[in-house]
């Protein structure tokens, strides 16, 4: 009998994965083939020249796109042909997200962000729950600015209020498109760091598409895409190591 | 669909809607001419003397109604203009940043603004004379009408249109303004939309606002107060009416926020609802434009129905006779319904501002809507949301103008006629109930038919879709 994704310690999982846009004659083949698992309590950096397929992994994997072939899986759940409705309460409920920008509803203040799962779920944060938030706000340093909008807040401060965001409710899978894309690299440098405290502290399952080798180097594995293929899957390496593999990689191309 | 064609379709549709508008306006005026010289003619032709009294009187009538249906279109046009500019700040800013001047930029959108004037108009005055002839060819068939030689077709029917042609001109250089306040930054700078109009307060026009409206209201009570005992209260009253109203809509960008919240409010605090409120009050000046124009057109109806029905109860008790009584009744339920139906249709071109305005605001927001969607927003919550956002528009602007309406047709009522009354001449205000149930009505129907369009479209762009425009 075939293992479940959990017997294998994978809180994601692909395989045979194939994603193609437009018709036959101007078709592009982002994804090809692609069989991965997210392992549990990991932290995941998934690189790869730009147009290598990596945000479209990423989104077939978050439940936000669907694949043309092979199947994919969250925990033990099958979103392959799940429908919209259901593939929403998914993402609601067991993942968070952060992307590169625009990460914040510009209406709602930093609490009001952060509470945005809850807030769709049509709950308050249970006593446990609020008191890892608070938690989770003391640690990036959002305090004394929970009552401002996001506009009024740093590059680097809306990044850490949608980290906030995206751990608040103990999701089985982070999802990060390029965290760091639009900040300094001082600031970058923060950001990887919390998210590898949130991995090492309490086994925060994150997968995050980057194709920055320093960002890469703060991961516990990290998976090399090229043309929409899996071209290498690393265990944790410097950035000098990986810069020499993206370099490998582009010299091939 | 790229951001591009996006932003490109969002201003054919703020264009088409001011077409539409300046062309309602304008068909309008055009109709309410011909009716008016279609009844002198029949006047004349019944031998009525002093005829010259009459055709002024039902021009100066005609003039005040599209003077009003010609004002509220300017404030839709006006914030449909501007709601295009603030959908297009970073096009113009990457404008600004590779040379073109903030005065090059402005002009374009003027210009823009004559030409939707100039089609709409002739193409409202067009209809306006198609439907006249038809109507009258009707009219007459069927014997309602005598059949005279009516001239449906007059020079002055040129007045409206070059009116609405110029009102229109007018507006969107009124609402091309905020185009002078885009700085170059802006194509470079931050992530998030910044309102314009929350940096830039404007304390004198809201002084001056306030000034009107208090010594509006209180003229408009010394009105009352004096009309209890002479005629003249009216004239008073009058004042006092006009002034007020004015301040008020100087001053809506102050005052319709604070409704909407509160209307907000009763939409309960579920996470749609609750972003629903706050988008409503994100751009309080362009809520405010977007929602004063019907604001208007329910007080002016409102007035005219609790001023009528105020009017028949206090006429009724200086009146033994049964007879006279029913007379009265009948006379005044007529006029209302024709100043009903003439005013009806200024709040129906705000009505057509109002939902352009849902329709262009969802379009922006399109790329926070993925956002919402990816985070876990179903599509019948983006549904509801859009939906209770509109409701909120809607209810806030109709309420509003209900209170103002019932306020302002009793003090009319009591000015005009509190004298006429032994003793106390202070009645409660009448309000009619099928003016209540003609407005909840409305409201809900106005609300559902603006946040259709919208919702399907926000629900039917992929989340990933929307998360990618630029
Ligand atoms: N909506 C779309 N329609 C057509 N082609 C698309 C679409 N989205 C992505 N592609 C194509 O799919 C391929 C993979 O795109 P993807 O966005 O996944 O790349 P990426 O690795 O995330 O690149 P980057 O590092 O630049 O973000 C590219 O060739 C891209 O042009
Ligand atoms: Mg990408």
């Amino acid at each position: 009998m075939e293992n479940t994704p959990s017997d294998l310690g994978l809180a994601a999982r692909v395989t045979h994965l194939g994603k193609t846009y437009g018709s036959s004659s101007t078709a592009v083949t982002a994804l090809d083939d692609v069989s991965i698992g997210i392992r549990r309590g990991q932290f995941t950096a998934i690189m790869g020249p730009s147009g290598s397929g990596k945000s479209t992994l990423m989104h077939i994997m978050a439940g936000l796109d669907t694949a043309t072939s092979g199947r994919a899986w969250l925990g033990d759940t099958e979103i392959t042909g799940l429908a919209d409705a259901a593939l929403t309460v998914l993402r609601r409920r067991r993942i968070g997200f952060i992307f590169q920008a625009f990460n914040l509803v510009p209406t709602l203040d930093v609490r009001g962000n952060i509470l945005l799962p809850f807030a769709l779920d049509g709950r308050k944060p249970s006593t446990t729950e609020s008191t890892w938030i608070d938690q989770l706000i003391e640690s990036l340093g959002l305090t004394d600015r929970l009552t401002h909008r996001p506009h009024e807040l740093s590059g680097g401060q809306q990044q850490r209020v949608a980290i906030a965001r995206a751990l608040a409710t103990r999701p089985e899978l982070v999802f990060a498109d390029e965290p760091t894309g639009n900040l300094d690299s001082r600031t970058g440098r923060e950001v990887l760091t919390l998210l590898k405290a949130a991995s090492i502290g309490y086994g925060q399952s994150i997968a995050m598409v980057t194709h920055d080798p320093v960002a890469a180097a703060y991961a516990d594995r990290i998976l090399f895409l090229a043309d929409g293929r899996v071209v290498e899957d690393r265990e944790k390496s410097s950035a000098e190591e990986i810069s020499g593999i993206m370099l490998g990689m582009e010299q091939r191309a | 669909m790229s951001a591009r064609t996006r932003a490109r379709r969002n201003d054919h549709a703020g264009r088409g809607a001011s077409v539409l508008v300046a062309a309602l306006a304008s068909a309008f005026g055009v109709v309410l001419l011909e009716v008016t010289s279609v009844m002198t003619t029949v006047l004349n032709a019944w031998g009525v003397t002093d005829m010259g009294s009459v055709r002024i009187t039902l021009t100066i009538v005609a003039a005040l109604f599209i003077a009003i249906a010609v004002y509220v279109s300017a404030i839709v046009t006006t914030n449909t203009v501007a709601t295009i500019i603030a959908g297009r700040t970073r096009t113009i800013a990457l404008m600004r940043l590779i040379g073109s001047s903030a005065r090059a930029q402005r002009r374009a959108v003027a210009t823009d603004g004559l030409a939707v004037g100039a089609i709409g108009a002739v193409a409202g005055a067009v209809a306006g004379i198609l439907l006249g002839f038809v109507g009258l060819q009707i009219l007459v068939a069927t014997d309602v009408l005598p059949d005279l030689a009516y001239s449906l077709i007059q020079p002055v029917l040129a007045v409206p249109v070059i009116v609405v042609v110029v009102s229109t001109w007018a507006a969107a250089w009124a609402g091309s303004r905020r185009v002078l306040s885009v700085s170059p930054m802006q194509a470079v700078g931050a992530a998030e939309e910044r309102s314009v109009e929350e940096v830039t307060r404007r304390p004198r026009r809201a002084r001056i606002a306030i000034l009107m409206m208090g010594s509006g209201v209180l003229l408009l009570l010394a009105g009352v107060a004096v009309g209890q005992a002479s005629p003249l209260g009216v004239l008073i009253g009058v004042v006092g009416g006009i002034l007020s109203f004015s301040g008020l809509v100087l001053g809506s960008h102050l005052i319709m926020p604070p409704v909407l919240a509160l209307v907000g409010r009763v939409l309960g605090s579920s996470a749609p609802a609750r972003l629903a409120a706050a988008n409503a009050q994100r751009h309080p000046e362009r809520s405010a434009r977007a929602t004063i124009g019907l604001v208007i057109g329910v007080t002016l109806i409102t007035m005219f129905a609790v001023a009528g029905s105020t009017m028949e109860v206090i006429m009724q008790r200086t009146m033994e006779d049964p007879e006279a009584r029913a007379g009265i009744s009948e006379s005044v339920s007529v006029t209302l319904a024709v100043i009903s139906v003439l005013v009806g249709f200024s709040a129906l071109i705000a009505a057509v501002g109002m939902v352009n305005n849902l329709a262009q605001s969802v379009l922006q927001r399109s790329r926070e809507i993925g956002l919402l969607r990816a985070l876990g927003f179903t599509a019948v919550q983006v549904r509801w949301m859009i939906l209770a956002e509109s409701l909120q528009m809607a209810a806030a602007a109709v309420a509003f103008g209900l209170v103002l309406g019932v306020f302002y047709g009793w003090a009319a009522a009591e000015a005009l006629f509190g004298w006429s009354v032994e003793g106390s001449g202070i009645v409660a205000p009448a309000v009619p109930w099928l003016l209540v149930v003609l407005c909840v009505v409305g409201t809900v129907l106005l609300a559902v038919v603006a946040s259709l369009v919208p919702a399907r479209r926000a629900v039917s762009v992929a989340p990933v879709t929307a998360l990618a425009a630029v």
